[in-house]
């Protein structure tokens, strides 16, 4: 699968702009920090969820000054033999028109049927050093390319625990007081919630560990190859393990965590509060590894990502690579072009390619323009 | 501006759900430009409805109260929001019909979804329709609902089954689950609608978690 064409008006700091990156080698995006290079990015990101990567709101997407945006894309799959066309129009106070093939998207997840891509930005140094928060979403986000229904399974959590929290506070409000029994419909109404939750939440837990298993021997390869330049030889080792925030079974911690949850008007207990944690050589990455390992840990954690989703749809995402080289050395960037995935790429750099690296297209930005 | 009487209009047209202040708007200009007649048609169906709808005292069922039974019931003694017609008397036509078998009750969460179980042709027991379902996001505890109303029922009725058909989505589930922890200690069977297959809930999916609930929803589950 790849982009074809991309056109945008008024998206961000472009007027107007077109863009054929090459379908299968690496496309190099050229342009001084702030020339919006990674609002291309951006854009094609939108393209492929219909939303913001950087969670912006849609209308901070349309240029200052219009009032409505496009972006269009050609998506071409040769495996199926199919060339659709995504229409995207944001508008300033309307809700976002997305077609696919001429007609109005659905489900956002039915995008994913068409596009998927991988982005890798400077930002995801979070998901390293960053709070569990965000490796959650790293782990989920992945989850729902690979089967795109688990996308329902995690509204479902979603949905259960803010039903869960706003009956925990309607306790709080009622003037309930910890140590006082509890009126039997809301003991009733909490064993029917904790049933749901934990019913949803082992389903996630299992998605969860099932991923992190399949992903853990991809990510040990993929770092392996990046830091290689760096330590020749040297053969760190980087694993993944999934740390539940309670202990099993999650029935049983749910009851356990209710007196407390009781108090604090928030559900303390259940997948919504678990962590993945990542290890280089048995320590943790998060605290006991230096800034160049943490980067590196943070792009093989995309790129991994990326090669697992490439399997299991027997095609590869597209793959997006946003200022890569400003957060890896030399050796390191070599590494990174010398062990880049098949498939489409397109990456940004303020700077000069790494040496002996010849892209199959480069296009220069400046004042929101693109030169190819 | 608009002159005092068509921002009433518009503002109890916005009122409806579904209704946003645009459509409320059009919808009233809509209105001013049709025939008088057209206009007073729509605004005596409302007041007739409101004067012969009311519950069923029984399974709380929309029920029409037949015309001539209720000599003194004008809008001008209703003013208040309560449903007009003597909540005491009505029966649904559901209830009122001698063929239908009391000992099955199949409990649902809206009036309207009566009418989509009378439409499979299926079901010949009668009827509870509890008013929604729990949801603690809107303020919807099980003592919002008509649960009280239901275990009255059970004793004095006769009756043998209870059949859960809330909405298959997560609220729906949860109220059904509610309801078979609560029956569970009285001499009845307990079932529930095979629920999770894509039938028309807000989540359409066919995992593990759906099937699983597919398979639960055919087994008899208390009783
Ligand atoms: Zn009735």
């Amino acid at each position: 699968m790849y982009i074809e064409h991309l056109s945008l008006v008024d998206f961000r700091s472009y007027a107007q702009a077109e863009l054929a990156p090459s379908p299968t080698g690496t496309t190099v995006v050229v342009g001084r920090n702030g020339s919006g290079k990674t609002n291309l990015i951006e854009a094609i990101g939108y393209l492929a969820t219909s939303k913001s990567l950087r969670g912006s709101p849609s209308e901070a997407l349309i240029k200052i000054g219009a009032t409505t945006a496009v972006v269009r894309g050609q998506v071409v799959c040769p495996e199926r033999s199919r060339r659709v066309g995504i229409d995207a129009q944001l508008r300033i106070g309307a809700r976002d028109l997305v077609k696919v093939a001429g007609q109005p998207l659905r489900r956002i997840g039915d995008l994913s049927e068409v596009v998927v891509v991988t982005v890798f930005s400077p930002a995801d140094l979070d998901l390293v050093q960053g709070g569990p928060a965000g490796r959650r979403a790293y782990i989920d986000d992945l989850a729902v390319s690979l089967v795109g229904r688990r996308a329902a399974m995690y509204a479902e959590l979603e949905r259960v625990l803010k039903q869960r929290n706003s009956l925990l506070r309607s306790v709080q409000i009622s003037g309930w007081k910890p140590g006082r029994t509890l009126p039997v419909d809301v003991v009733s109404t909490l064993d029917v919630w904790d049933h749901k939750l934990v019913e949803v939440g082992e389903l996630v837990v299992k998605t969860r560990r099932d991923i992190v298993a399949q992903l853990g021997p991809i990510l040990a390869v993929t770092y392996c190859q990046l830091a290689e330049g760096d330590r020749p030889g040297s053969r760190s080792s980087v694993a993944l393990t999934y740390r539940p925030s309670w202990d099993a079974p999650l029935a049983d911690a749910v009851l356990r965590a209710r007196s407390d949850d009781l108090r604090r008007g928030v559900t303390g207990c259940g997948p919504q509060r678990d962590d993945l944690e990542l290890t280089i050589s048995g320590m943790p990455s998060r605290t006991h590894a230096s800034q160049g390992e943490q980067r590196t840990a943070a792009l093989a954690l995309r790129l991994a990502g990326h090669r697992l989703l490439t399997e299991s749809r027997g095609t590869a995402p597209l793959l997006l690579l946003d200022d890569v080289f400003s957060e890896l050395d030399a050796a390191r960037s070599q590494a990174l072009m010398e062990n880049l995935p098949t498939g489409q790429t397109i990456l940004t750099t303020a700077g000069q390619l790494p040496e002996g690296i010849t892209p199959a297209a480069v296009v220069k930005v400046s004042n929101g323009r693109l030169e190819q | 501006m608009y002159t005092a009487a068509v921002q009433d209009l518009i503002d109890e047209l916005g009122r409806l759900p579904g209704i946003g202040p645009k459509s409320a708007q059009r919808i009233a200009f809509h209105l001013l430009s049709v025939s008088k007649d057209d206009a007073l048609r729509l605004a005596h169906s409302i007041t007739v409805a409101k004067e012969r709808v009311s519950w069923c005292r029984r399974c709380f069922n929309i029920a029409e109260v037949q015309a001539g039974l209720h000599p003194g019931s004008g809008l001008a003694q209703h003013a208040a929001s309560e449903p007009a017609g003597d909540a005491h008397t009505v029966l649904c036509d559901i209830c009122r019909d001698a063929r239908r078998d009391p000992k099955v009750i199949c409990v649902v969460e809206e009036s309207r979804d009566v009418v989509a179980m009378e439409k499979t042709r299926e079901f010949r027991g009668l009827y509870h329709v509890l008013g929604g379902a729990i949801s603690p996001i809107d303020g919807i505890g099980p003592d919002k609902l008509r649960v009280r109303e239901l275990i009255a029922r059970i004793s004095p009725e006769g009756v043998e089954e209870v059949i859960l058909a809330t909405n298959p989505n997560i609220e729906g589930e949860a109220t059904a689950l509610y309801l078979t922890k609560l029956l569970e200690h009285l001499p009845l069977k307990v079932t529930q609608l095979a629920s999770g297959l894509p039938v028309g809930g807000d989540l359409e999916y066919a995992d593990e978690l759906t099937l699983g609930r597919a398979l639960e929803g055919r087994r008899t589950i208390g009783g």
